[in-house]
């Protein structure tokens, strides 16, 4: 008796409902879009003009300085190319945006976030920024202005209008817009860790010595043990 | 060479007045070792190796860290950017803190393959019961290490992992809010938590110090178990150095190419080892969708979150740890390896199992299916322990050799 009353509170327990941290799940995202992103001089030098030229209206890279153009030198940028771009921001600043942050909570609502690690703070990374400048459609409910509904963002309702001028775009346009969306989510793919290329270099490298190191260990530890039974 | 060394007019002055020669001698070259330790036995040495790398990296870091909340703007605070400084100016700040970051995971992971190691050959059988001890509370230690660290990047995860484990803290009847004041240091997670969260993750390390060594001073004493479980005696002993120096550093050799690879080609690990939402600035007015706490404490938190009443989720938590403890005084069985143990064998699989479904279920969005997978999984761990006293009592084992 007693043993059948533990089990029915066992099954009981097991039906409850969660404890701490039970949410409910968020409606699905469709799959991003496929894109390669690229990290060679041209594409990463695009990349920057159009964030300088589009998204700096309303976005800044924190940790990024307009000196970092150039001193990257998988961006490469010469001091010419920079000067152009900055105007007379001090080369040593970091790219900011002019929108004050006042301004920005008037026109939107909201202070655009902070593009410098938008790469490594999202699921899929620069696919994720590609789809999300190319996400933007007519809501099917016809509840979100047009240029606020994009099928990417969490809740589909964004704050940011269609950058890009994606929606309606004509069939000429398609291509360019593209390579800019790509463009510009390679070079933020690239400035959210600056170092990722010299890393994976120095990685083969450290890899082969351990590969190395390690076999004569095992040859060291064969020739030890030859003799234990 | 050694020998050369330790003969030299030097280490004999030093022997005279201190015998650190005598003790070199004895725990790390004479040190008596039976002779069929297989590779599981390295994970000790590597799991010593990974505790210096994060003391190493560690400081390293500690030198550019900055534990301030203060705003700088645009969401962002002084300790986020001091790791971004890290990061992007300081010269290979990124290697040591990649290496720190993915050092903390394979901390666990090393750690974990050595507890089942001890698990399947019974090394926590007597005479070992205290070394079993000083490890459990080892990894009580580094959860409690990698909890105080992992706030210190100021990062959306780090913000509301911490939010979330000390709120359990103010769960317990009487002085529940008295308790989690005194750990946040105000009324919520702020300033004053990450400035004592970064003294006690710099102060941790040093207590597991002290308790590894510990650990290896009562191995020393016990001296290690075997895969037979079995005692060795005299024909099945071989002298630490040369065999297992070598062997071990073979292992370590095979570890750091892992460990490497992790660093230089995933060091986030897919969002497992750095979390994708903690290159988020910590924002207290955002809650995160799903706050769940990086792979190797979700087991843990699973088994509190199992149960609806979260003062019962506590003590199912830290009760998950008691059972670990008593492990020497629950398992009867006069034989040792799993290897000669056909039913406690089975029963350790369905338990490794449910601890892989726990970690499962713990770093995912609770729905009505996984709550229920993670409750079941929750009952199959208590229920390891619950029926170890018992099995020696129908387990008919394997005859057990009689040398190594
Ligand atoms: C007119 C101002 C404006 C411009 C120009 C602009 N953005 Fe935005 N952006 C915003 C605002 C506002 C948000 C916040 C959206 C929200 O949270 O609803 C935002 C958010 C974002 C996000 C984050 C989405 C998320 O998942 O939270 C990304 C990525 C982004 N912008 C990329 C870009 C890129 C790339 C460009 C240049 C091609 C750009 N933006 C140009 C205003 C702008
Ligand atoms: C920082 C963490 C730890 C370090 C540095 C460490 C170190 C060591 C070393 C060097 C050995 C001898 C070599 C070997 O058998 O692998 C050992 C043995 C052992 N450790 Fe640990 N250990 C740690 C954590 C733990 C934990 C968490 C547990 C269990 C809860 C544990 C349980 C054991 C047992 C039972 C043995 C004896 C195994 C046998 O003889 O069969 N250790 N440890």
């Amino acid at each position: 008796m007693k043993r059948w009353m533990a089990w029915l509170a066992l099954l009981g327990w097991l039906g409850l409902p969660g404890g701490p941290g039970s949410a409910l799940a968020e409606e699905a995202a469709p799959p991003l879009k496929p894109v390669t992103l690229s990290f060679d001089q041209k594409t990463l030098k695009q990349g920057a003009h159009v964030f300088a030229e589009v998204c700096m209206g309303c976005h800044s890279l924190r940790y990024v300085t307009w000196k970092h153009l150039m001193d990257y030198p998988e961006i490469g940028m010469t001091r010419e190319e920079v000067d152009e771009m900055r105007g007379d921001a001090p080369l040593t600043a970091p790219i900011k945006t002019a929108l004050s942050e006042e301004d920005a909570k008037a026109s939107y609502g909201i202070v655009p976030p902070d593009l410098t690690l938008m790469a490594r703070a999202r699921e899929g990374g620069g696919a994720y920024i590609y789809s999300l400048l190319l996400g933007f459609e007519h809501d099917p409910k016809g509840k979100v202005p047009d240029g606020n509904y994009n099928v990417y963002f969490p809740g589909h309702r964004i704050a940011m209008a269609d950058p890009l001028g994606w929606l309606d775009h004509d069939a000429d346009e398609e291509a360019d817009i593209k390579a800019q969306a790509r463009a510009v989510a390679s070079f933020l793919a690239f400035v959210g860790e600056p170092h990722q290329l010299e890393r994976k270099a120095l990685g083969k490298k450290v890899l082969i010595f351990l590969v190395v190191l390690t076999l004569l260990f095992w040859l060291l530890k064969r020739e030890v043990w030859k003799d234990v039974h | 060479m050694l020998e050369r060394m330790l003969n030299s007019r030097l280490a004999q002055w030093l022997d005279d007045r201190t015998h650190v020669v005598q003790y070199i001698r004895f725990h790390l070259i004479d040190y008596p070792t039976p002779k069929n330790l297989n590779y599981w036995y390295a994970f000790g040495s590597i799991a010593l190796v990974v505790l210096i790398i994060q003391v190493l990296s560690g400081v390293f870091l500690a030198m550019d860290y900055k534990p301030s909340a203060l705003p700088t703007g645009n969401g962002f605070s002084m300790a986020f950017d001091s790791i971004e400084r890290i990061m992007r100016e300081v010269n290979d700040g990124w290697l040591i803190r990649y290496m720190h970051a993915v050092g903390a995971s394979a901390f666990f992971f090393v750690i974990y393959l050595h507890m089942a190691r001890g698990m399947y050959y019974g090394s926590y059988k007597k005479p070992r019961e205290f070394l079993w001890i000083m490890g459990v509370l080892i990894l009580v230690i580094m959860q409690a290490t990698v909890f105080f660290g992992y706030l210190l990047p100021w990062g959306q995860m780090s913000f509301w992992g911490a939010t979330v484990i000390t709120n359990i803290f103010g769960a317990i009847p009487g002085i529940g809010d008295w308790l989690l004041q005194l750990v946040r240091g105000g009324y919520g997670v702020g300033d004053v938590t990450l400035n004592r969260f970064f003294a006690l993750h710099f102060l941790f390390p040093f207590l597991l110090f002290a308790v590894v060594f510990w650990h290896v001073m009562a191995l020393h004493v016990v001296h290690s178990n075997n895969p037979e479980g079995i005692e060795p005696g005299e024909k099945g002993i071989i002298p630490f150095h040369p065999y297992y120096t070598v062997k071990d550093l073979f292992g370590i050799g095979v570890f750091l190419i892992v460990y490497s690879w992790f660093v230089f080609f995933d060091p986030t690990g897919h969002g497992l080892i750095i979390e994708t939402n903690n290159f988020n600035p910590a924002d207290p007015l955002k809650t995160p969708p799903d706050i769940t706490p990086v792979w190797y404490l979700t087991p843990w938190y699973e088994i509190l979150r199992s149960v609806p009443n979260k003062l019962l989720g506590i003590v199912g938590m830290a009760f998950a740890y008691v059972c670990l403890f008593l492990m020497p005084w629950l398992d009867r069985s006069p034989v040792r390896s799993a290897r000669y143990r056909p039913v406690y064998r089975a029963m350790l699989f369905v338990f490794f199992a449910s601890i892989g479904v726990l970690g499962y279920c713990g770093h995912h969005e609770v729905t009505p299916e996984l709550l229920l997978i993670g409750r079941i999984a929750s009952v199959v761990y208590f229920a390891f322990f619950a029926l170890l006293p018992f099995v020696h009592k129908f387990e008919k084992t394997r005859p057990v050799p009689e040398e190594i």
